[in-house]
């Protein structure tokens, strides 16, 4: 093994700075699947670039590069939110990303206004609940406004408020009905919570197929990993007992969130971090991401894997131009520390 | 007058004072976000949530601290005084919940006591009974995580109050039983008072990895101070206000160290020799017998035996193919070296500072070593914040312009967080360890025409084999465990055991991380073997 | 005329500002001779032996060695460069040596050299039994007879003792108080003995200086 031998000597240099090594792109990214570095392989076997990677929260990556200056080498920021995007835009650390290839496959609703960032996949937010308790025509209506009504007291499962999907999901409601009527809606939910909310996503969905609560708000890839059977046969039982219902179909549709990416000011490898977003884009990729973490795929040439399509995939989408989600981000979690959702 | 000779006599002094300088660096950084303006955030911190966090905090650590004497202080009476079934194996392997990170234990907890967890499911199918029946309580609130602290922690006390013990003078104890106390009596009128200083240290060290850890109480979603911080950092954007709540809880911890301090200087404080004679422990019997296993096992069963059944659970019905075929021999390399790297650089620092402040006594030096403790008490991801930015401005103002290399995202960075996190662990082994070597000692070599780092190499060295080798170990098994600064200090494609199970354990996949979780009780438990030999080997009279 | 070994000139000390010990103290010590220094305990006997020996510098005064100056206003010579031997009451043997590395430890010299030397004096404090006995299994008397054989092997010129033999029994103490004086008068080390035992001091001195409330006086007996 190369890499072993090659270690001490690795560690040596690392002690002295970055390693530069000529083809070779950067990434600091927060997305931390074991089934990205395979993509990582792919890229380096098809173009012979070099990927380096730093997993980190993404908050505390982007204090690193603010930090590195004009010596950071990271080419690329990846992350799980739309949230994040905006913020390192806002800073000012993106470059325009610039490749026709790209621009034919993103949606402009699904970038930064000058191309910034782009979007790798996308996710939703929806409902889930208990197909042996609700048809889909008990709920097909159901609005995200409608979880504070008083008729799910007791009911409703959600993690809790320092996670930046709720987060995000309460800044699209603000960008959406404003601050006053969101602060009134999110009151109402908390008065909902069937417990004080805990675990992941994951654990809300389990919730639901136990019975503990009625309908949970989660991503919804985590009901494909757990029809997946990669969890073992317990999350593979409980996931066939739900599932999805998207929201407010009749209104702004549903709250969709993005994993993304973009090149940062400073990188000093521009043209193969183009490449390598490029790559991410291609239906290779996006069926390898699709297949092992069943986000919804940006490049419209892939369809969502199997367990993940069942549900549904003409659901409108709120077009809520995603950047809101990073501009309401600090009055939503404060909102949320009003109504006292922990 | 200065001139070259004195400064080359002078420079074993020069240097471990500029490196306290460099280490208390970034600390000064975080510090220094008090100097800057108090935005509008805190009226809404202190409106809705401050209150809040700081009192499920101080309730966490009242609840950690008394648990954790309880356990601690417990353990090492009994085991100091007594014989009973199991002592002989009990006496070392009572600390072996060191190897367990608090979020570790934290994450089998749920995985075990959730209404769907391995023993709700084992209590329902050994008495039959329907899905919905869940028999243990809700560990994921704080009286939960006050179990799981004090559980994992327990034996820094343990350390600390069984060393004191054992120093404890005999005929003191003696005079005390002629008087006709029992031994009750005599441990919490004499023994535990007496005592109390080193109880007082290993507690310290327990109240401060609470107050910075953020795994544990994250996954049970506590809101306390050190989930605030972050929820300000990442859900406000609002770094500096968090960098001025992270001040605060430094400031706070800072006062308790001081009062315990000056508490402590209040009472002549000295082991009556450096020798000792074998105390008789008093062979119990009957039930007696039973609860003194029982009372030394249960630490060790929770703490230790539980989590490794769970993870071992996980890890076998879930094999993490990925973990273990790509990475793991670099992974555990690159874990090993920082680990020992570091042990080894935070030993002899504190050797050194320690050297010195016991012959000359500097308000400046007692005042940086005592700031460079508290790191140990602040959260480890804005630690690497103060680091990152002291770096930056290192790099920024000199660094850049003479080499064209940069500090930030090399491993000098990770050992800078490892030296300020553990230096807490290293300096209160090697300053007791100091205290223990009469003064005269050094009055008498002196007289004998020895330079004071004479003295050092030839008496406090070998004088102090146990305290070094103790430190070390502790720092090692620390920076094994020790996550949020790595994870954001790592130069690229740089994994530690730590962050390849945070990286699954943080989204709540612990079949994955099982694996790795493994691989760090099991490197972990390295230390704390040598650690336990050193501690059967100090056993009076053998 | 015996040469002057010591000189003590004005000398004062306090722990903390304008807290003195003692303050003023003169007098002098000739080679050969054996100085007491007599007093109750707290008076500062011991911090006057620290002076001498350099483990403390004084508040103000002169302190003379042969001649030289070696603590004055500008002038401190530390420690390990006067040389000037010590024993102490308490048992300050270096735990993890052996009597004959104990006695080894200041003596200079090639390797041969220093054991032959280290085992004549542990030879002259009847001390050679447990050469290789380590100190945690010497009774108190053994202990002090190699702290003294510790001291007096790389021959000082001048010796302090502080309380030696205070923690000893009666018989023990007489023998051994005999044997240190016969050893000095061999060698002819001058020395200064600090003790409360007055006992001690008409045995042993030549001359027995009192150090009362600060203030230093000629004793009324003189042998």
């Amino acid at each position: 093994m190369l890499l072993n031998k090659s270690l001490p000597f690795l560690i040596i240099l690392a002690l002295f700075g970055n390693l530069s090594i000529s083809s070779e792109v950067n990434i600091y990214t927060s997305r931390h699947y074991d089934s990205d570095s395979k993509l990582y392989d792919d890229f380096k076997k098809l173009t012979g670039i070099e990927v380096n990677i730093i997993s980190a929260k993404s908050t505390a990556l982007i204090e690193r590069i603010k930090s590195e200056g004009k010596n950071s080498p990271a080419d690329i920021f990846i992350t799980v939110d739309a949230g994040n995007l905006w913020k390192v835009q806002d800073l000012g650390l993106f470059t325009k990303i610039k490749s026709k290839k790209i621009d034919n496959i993103v949606p402009t609703r699904l970038r930064g206004a000058n191309n910034e960032w782009i979007a790798l996949a996308k996710r939703a937010r929806v409902i889930f609940y208990n197909s042996e308790k609700f048809t889909s025509d008990d709920l097909s209506t159901l609005n995200y406004e409608d979880l504070s009504s008083s008729k799910w007291k007791n009911k409703i499962a959600i993690r809790s408020s320092n996670n930046l999907y709720n987060q995000s999901l309460v800044a699209s409601m603000i960008a959406n009905y404003g601050e006053a009527f969101t602060e009134k809606w999110a009151r109402g939910l908390v008065n909902n919570f069937a417990r004080k909310p805990q675990g992941n996503d994951r654990s809300q969905i389990i919730a639901v197929a136990n019975n503990e609560a009625d309908l949970a708000i989660a991503n919804s890839y985590y009901l494909g990993l757990m029809l997946s059977g990669k969890k073992g046969d317990k999350q593979l039982n409980a996931g066939k007992k739900v599932k999805i219902l998207f929201p407010s179909q009749n209104k702004n549709g549903t709250h969709i969130n993005i994993s993304g990416a973009g090149i940062l000011k400073t990188s000093k490898n521009y043209s193969n971090a183009v490449k390598f977003l490029e790559f991410m884009l291609t239906e290779d990729a996006q069926k390898h991401l699709v297949e092992n973490t069943y986000e919804y795929p940006i490049n419209t040439k892939v369809e969502p894997s199997k367990l993940i399509a069942q549900f549904g995939l003409d659901f409108k989408e709120d077009d809520l131009d995603v950047a809101n989600f990073g501009k309401f981000n600090s009055a939503a979690l404060k909102l949320m520390d009003r109504v006292g959702w922990q | 007058m200065l001139t070259l000779n004195n400064l080359l006599n002078n420079f074993w002094k020069l240097i471990p004072i500029f490196c306290l300088f460099i280490f208390i660096s970034p600390l000064i950084f975080v510090l220094g976000s008090l100097l800057g303006e108090f935005n509008d955030n805190w009226s809404h911190l202190i409106e809705y949530v401050l209150p809040s966090y700081v009192s499920n905090s101080l309730i966490l650590i009242i609840g950690v601290s008394i648990l954790s004497l309880i356990l601690g202080v417990g353990t090492a009476w009994f085991v100091t005084n007594f014989d009973f079934f199991g002592k002989s194996w009990l006496e070392w392997a009572i600390i072996l919940p060191l190897a367990i990170p608090p979020y570790i234990l934290a994450y089998t907890f749920t995985g075990l006591f959730d209404s769907y967890g391995s023993a709700n499911e084992i209590v329902r199918y050994l008495f039959n009974l329907e899905s919905s029946f869940i028999f243990f309580p809700n560990v994921r609130n704080i009286y939960g995580a006050i179990v799981v602290f004090s559980f994992t922690l327990y034996p820094y006390v343990y350390l600390t109050t069984r060393m004191a013990f054992l120093n404890q003078s005999r005929s003191l104890m003696e005079a005390g039983k002629l008087l006709g106390n029992s031994t009750r009596l005599l441990f919490f009128r004499l023994a535990v008072p007496l005592v109390r200083p080193a109880i007082i240290a290993g507690l310290a060290l327990v109240i401060m990895e609470t107050l910075s850890d953020f795994g544990a109480v994250e996954h049970f979603a506590i809101q306390t101070f050190t989930t605030g911080i972050f929820r300000t950092w990442y859900g406000m954007y609002d770094l500096s206000t968090a960098m001025q709540l992270s001040s605060f809880l430094l400031i706070f911890v800072a006062i308790f160290i001081f009062l315990e301090r000056s508490e402590r200087s209040k009472m002549s404080y000295s082991y009556a020799n450096s020798t000792f004679k074998k105390t008789d422990s008093l062979k119990l019997v009957g039930l007696k017998n039973f609860f003194a296993f029982l009372f030394c096992f249960l630490p060790l069963f929770i703490g230790f035996i539980l989590p490794i059944i769970e993870l071992l659970n996980w890890a076998v019905f879930f094999p993490s193919e990925n973990f273990l075929s790509n990475n793991l021999i670099s992974t555990l390399f690159n874990t090993i070296v920082l680990g020992v790297t570091a042990g080894i650089l935070c030993t002899i620092f504190a050797l050194l500072i320690n050297f010195l402040k016991r012959f000359h006594k500097s308000w400046l030096l007692d005042f940086s070593s005592q700031l460079l403790t508290l790191g140990y008490a602040l959260p480890g991801i804005i630690l690497a914040i103060g680091i990152i930015k002291f770096f930056s401005f290192l790099d920024k103002s000199f660094i850049n312009l003479l080499l064209e290399v940069t500090l930030l995202g090399s491993l000098i960075g990770l050992m800078l967080a490892y030296v300020i996190k553990a230096y807490a662990l290293a300096s209160n082994t090697i300053e007791s360890g100091f205290l223990r070597i009469n003064n005269s000692i050094d009055d008498v070599s002196l007289s004998l025409k020895k330079t004071k780092l004479e003295i050092f190499f030839k008496i406090h060295i070998p004088l102090m084999k146990t305290s070094i080798l103790t430190s070390l170990l502790l720092v090692i098994s620390e920076v094994i465990k020790e996550l949020p600064a790595t994870l954001i200090l790592r130069p690229f494609n740089f994994d530690t055991l730590a962050v390849t199970t945070y990286i699954y354990a943080s989204e709540e996949r612990m079949y994955e991380a099982a694996s790795p979780a493994i691989m760090i009780v099991l490197i972990g438990l390295i230390p704390i073997i040598f650690l336990s030999k050193i501690i059967r080997d100090s056993r009076p009279g053998s | 005329m015996a040469k002057e070994v010591l000189k003590i000139v004005n000398l004062s000390f306090a722990y903390k500002k304008n807290k003195d010990i003692f303050s003023n103290i003169n007098f002098s010590l000739f080679e050969g001779e054996i100085l007491g220094i007599l007093g109750p305990s707290g008076t500062g006997k011991s911090s006057l032996l620290r002076l001498i020996a350099g483990l403390e510098k004084p508040s103000e005064g002169e302190i003379y060695y042969y001649g030289n100056e070696i603590s004055g206003k500008n002038k401190f010579l530390p420690p390990h460069k006067r040389g000037i031997g010590l024993v102490l009451q308490e048992k300050v043997l270096f735990p993890h040596l052996n009597s004959l590395e104990n006695v080894k430890f200041g003596i200079k010299g090639s390797k041969k050299d220093r054991k032959e030397k280290a085992l004549d004096f542990l030879r002259l404090l009847k001390a050679e039994k447990f050469s290789q006995s380590f100190p945690n299994s010497l009774s108190g008397g053994e202990q002090q007879r190699v702290a003294i054989a510790r001291t007096l092997a790389p021959e000082p010129k001048l010796v302090l003792l502080d309380e030696p033999f205070s923690s000893l029994d009666k018989g023990l103490r007489t023998a051994l108080r005999e044997e240190t004086k016969e050893l000095f008068r061999k060698t002819n080390t001058s020395c200064i003995i600090v003790t409360h035992d007055r006992e001690d001091a008409e045995i042993m001195c030549d001359k027995v200086l009192k150090l009362e409330e600060g203030k230093i006086m000629e004793a009324l007996f003189s042998s």
